[in-house]
């Protein structure tokens, strides 16, 4: 047993921060791992590229893919530090959607030769920006229910139907979209994944959706007679499901890097309570309730940070990730969805003041009353989706289940 | 990083699991709680022969020179079978501060024959009115000529009914003192109280207990930090215990939603028993987790403050709401007394409450921020 970082990982970290001091712009509060604001905001849009064509300087996009690629080779502990540094930093240009787990890994995984030497070398420039396509109306904790229709005519896929609930694909120029190639096998064995270029195919339209918080990030996608070269189909024909399966294990990855953006928030709720007093002009860090609400949300997200040491642990050696995973996945979610409660509760009415975005947009010279930018209110609304985007807490219980050995839930009697 | 157990951890495991298995039936152990005594004195022999009482002592007081993270994987599964006896108060109250702080008489007179299991010893911190703080204690330790007197009140002292030697943090002019103090001492009157689960808590009285500057441990007034220490020590064998009781109660819950069958399936396949189980293998893989990290930087004499509280704050509240799931899944059979799952469910309770509650460590924490 060990539970430090060696002395090597401890110089990459520091110059992962030197590297956010430099690079970063002044005051910079940070946007979150979701991306939901630099995909609302385009001031923000504009910092993420910028920060991913230096961060592809410094040699950080597809740091551990293979140098043909034009990746670096380097072991997965510093893409974990990486991570978690620019995480905390709230520092944009790692786009999860192409190096967290995202389409760089299914290339590598289920790519052909062809399709790596198209894609990975212009991730790894930082000259593209990725999205995913899973979710329709109809498919969401269902995804084997997806009906968006891809039949092969010629030398094209042409794709007929909708997702919905699409994170970035209006800034998006790639995602692995999942497609149903035959309607006549079992729901989850007539699926095929097609990498689509969103800006490149006619017959594409899309609808901004506006989210809860205020802020549009994601979008319906609307396909009609929609074409796609036939080299662009990821893996195998029907063979889709098993990489939905790689996809959504990767992306529960993901909690982990909300449990490290929400440490942000807890230090900023720690330095809201030692500055303000309260009716009696004592400072808020001397309450009692309010100490012991703020420790409770530091263990519960110091101990689910280190479930996520232990599943990099994990996929380090080799060892089985599902429960895991699943762990992180369930306390990534509610852990954030608690500090926001937590914040709501201490801050009061001025909690829940505050622009959009929360800390992004000129605050209002009129508002004397906004606090912490109105980061709270933003947190507390936009967390919501923390424990139902990428798989939600249920679905992630359910699968905990299976890895217990539990029998499967008894199917519905067939329709008649 | 490396999560990992080395091999002899394993072994130490393995055969702790096996011995548990064999020679402790559940039946056994709800006997032994109705004995005042606690546990059967062939049941401690057992245990020092198989080297646990001598586990973390060195080899020249007869012990084996492991480690502290050594001897929280032995209280895994120690707590897993719910083993009776008064090993964490020997061993990690008593044994480890003799080690540290003791002379090198009081370690030859004491140490070996802890590790033959001729010895049991504990360690008096809480009272009434401060419990662990000891900032508050009254009992004092008065210096009158060329001795000390000892006079007040410990509670909850874990085991002191059976212990042959009490080490006690008294109030002392300057500080706080610990001392070395034979149970058989004339002054000394011990009390059982009706405590809820195996372990055995007393009162203990110290009523002029006449004391010298060589039954002293670690020196005058140099007991404040020291205790510090100890409460991590022992918080976090606690917590080990605790975590290899939840860990049993998984799996007593796993196998009976297999085999219990309700409405023509096994409840194991419906959804609600799931997220049950599913919420509490969370709650156990989290604990692990920290758990081994606090009781890592403790075996390797790291800055430990902040992961300990955390460890504690949280093992407290997750084996509470493990054994409430457990008992859940489990429905009525589990509330008889035949039943095991009351054997956790009372080792949860005691555990949250002991060496410092959720609320006393989740305060350290706060302290810790900075708040």
């Amino acid at each position: 047993m060990d539970f430090r970082f060696t002395p090597e990982e401890e110089a990459f970290r520091r110059e992962v921060r030197d590297f956010l001091d430099k690079e970063l712009p002044r005051d910079w509060p940070g946007t979150d791992p979701d991306l939901y604001h630099e995909d609302a905001f385009s001031h923000i849009h504009e910092v993420s590229a910028a920060m991913q064509k230096k961060l592809a300087a410094k040699g950080w996009l597809g740091l551990t893919w293979p140098k043909k690629y034009g990746g670096h080779e380097e072991p997965l502990w510093k893409q974990i530090i990486l991570e978690e540094e620019l995480t905390y930093r709230g520092a944009p240009g790692l786009d999860p959607y192409q190096f967290v787990g995202g389409m760089g890994d299914l290339l590598l995984e289920f790519g052909t030769e062809e399709q790596r030497q198209k894609y990975l070398p212009m991730m790894v420039r930082g000259e593209i920006k990725g999205a995913t396509g899973m979710s329709e109306p109809n498919a969401g904790s269902d995804l084997a229910n997806l009906q968006l229709k891809a039949e092969l005519q010629g030398d094209y896929w042409v794709l007929n139907g909708q997702k919905t609930w699409q994170s970035a694909a209006h800034v998006a120029d790639l995602a692995p979209v999942y497609v149903r190639t035959d309607p006549n096998l079992a729901k989850h064995r007539g699926i095929s994944i097609i990498l689509v270029e969103y800006k490149k195919t006619p017959g594409i339209t899309m609808r901004r959706l506006e989210m809860m918080s205020g802020l549009g990030a994601f979008n319906e996608v609307f396909y009609d007679n929609a074409k796609v070269p036939k080299e662009n189909l990821l893996g195998e024909i029907n063979g889709g499901w098993k990489i939905v399966m790689a996809a959504l294990s990767h992306e529960r990855s993901y909690g982990v890097m909300l449990l490290i953006n929400i440490k942000r928030d807890i230090d900023l709720l720690i330095q809201y309570c030692k500055e303000t007093k309260d009716a009696d002009g004592v400072p808020l860090a001397q309450n009692r309730m309010v100490r012991n609400r703020l420790a409770e949300v530091v263990i519960q997200q110091e101990i689910a940070r280190n479930v996520g040491y232990k599943l990099n642990y994990l996929a380090l050696t080799g060892g089985n990730v599902v429960s895991t995973a699943n762990c992180v996945k369930i306390m990534g979610g509610i852990t954030t969805q608690r500090v926001a409660q937590v914040g709501m509760q201490i801050m009061g009415l001025h909690g829940q003041l505050g622009p959009v975005g929360g800390n992004w947009r000129q605050m209002d010279p009129n508002d004397k009353w906004t606090r912490l930018g109105g980061r709270m209110k933003h947190l507390y609304l936009s967390t919501v989706c923390n424990t139902i985007a990428a798989g939600t807490t249920e679905v992630a219980r359910n699968a905990a289940a299976g890895a217990l050995g539990l029998p499967r839930e008894p199917k519905p009697a067939p329709k008649k | 990083m490396d999560f990992g157990l080395s091999e002899q951890q394993e072994m130490l495991k393995k055969t702790a699991r096996d011995f548990c298995k064999t020679e402790l039936p559940k039946t056994l152990i709800k006997e032994y709680a109705k004995d005042p005594r606690g546990y059967p004195p062939q049941l401690w022999q057992a245990v020092a022969d198989l080297g646990w009482t001598g586990l973390v002592l060195p080899e020249q007081y007869g012990g084996s020179g492991a480690s502290f993270m050594d001897l929280a994987i032995l209280l895994e599964e120690m707590g897993r079978a719910c083993v009776p006896g008064p090993f964490l108060s020997t061993v990690v109250l008593g044994a480890m501060t003799v080690l540290e702080l003791g002379s090198e008489e009081q370690k030859s007179a004491i140490l070996p024959r802890v590790a033959r299991g001729e010895l049991v010893l504990t360690m008096a911190v809480a009272e009434p009115h401060a419990m662990y703080r000891s900032d508050f204690f009254e009992l004092e330790a008065k210096h009158v000529a060329h001795h000390y007197t000892l006079s007040g009140t410990k509670l909850f002292v874990t085991d002191a009914h059976v212990a042959d030697y009490i080490i006690v943090a008294a109030r002392t002019k300057g500080g706080v003192t610990l001392f070395l103090v034979d149970a058989k001492s004339p002054g000394v009157t011990c009390a059982l109280l009706p405590a809820m689960a195996g372990e055995r808590q007393c009162q203990v009285n110290f009523d002029g207990v006449r004391l010298t500057r060589s039954d002293m441990l670690g020196g005058l007034n140099h007991g404040k930090a020291y205790l510090d220490k100890v409460m991590q020590r022992a918080a976090v064998a606690r917590c080990s215990e605790m975590l290899g009781g939840a860990e049993q109660v998984l799996e007593m819950t796993i196998q009976y939603a297999k085999d219990r069958v309700a409405f023509g399936k096994a409840i194991g396949s419906y959804q609600a028993i799931q997220h049950h189980c599913a919420n509490m293998l969370n709650d156990l893989d989290a604990s692990r987790c920290m758990i081994h990290r606090a009781a890592w930087l403790v075996s390797e004499g790291l800055p430990c403050a902040l992961e300990v509280s955390q460890a504690k704050a949280w093992m407290g509240a997750a084996s509470r709401r493990i054994t409430s799931l457990g008992h859940e899944v489990h429905g009525a059979i589990a509330f008889q007394h035949d039943h095991d799952m009351h054997l956790y469910t009372k080792q949860a309770v005691v555990g949250e409450a002991s060496f410092g509650s959720s609320a006393y460590h989740a305060e350290v924490v706060a302290r810790e921020l900075g708040l």
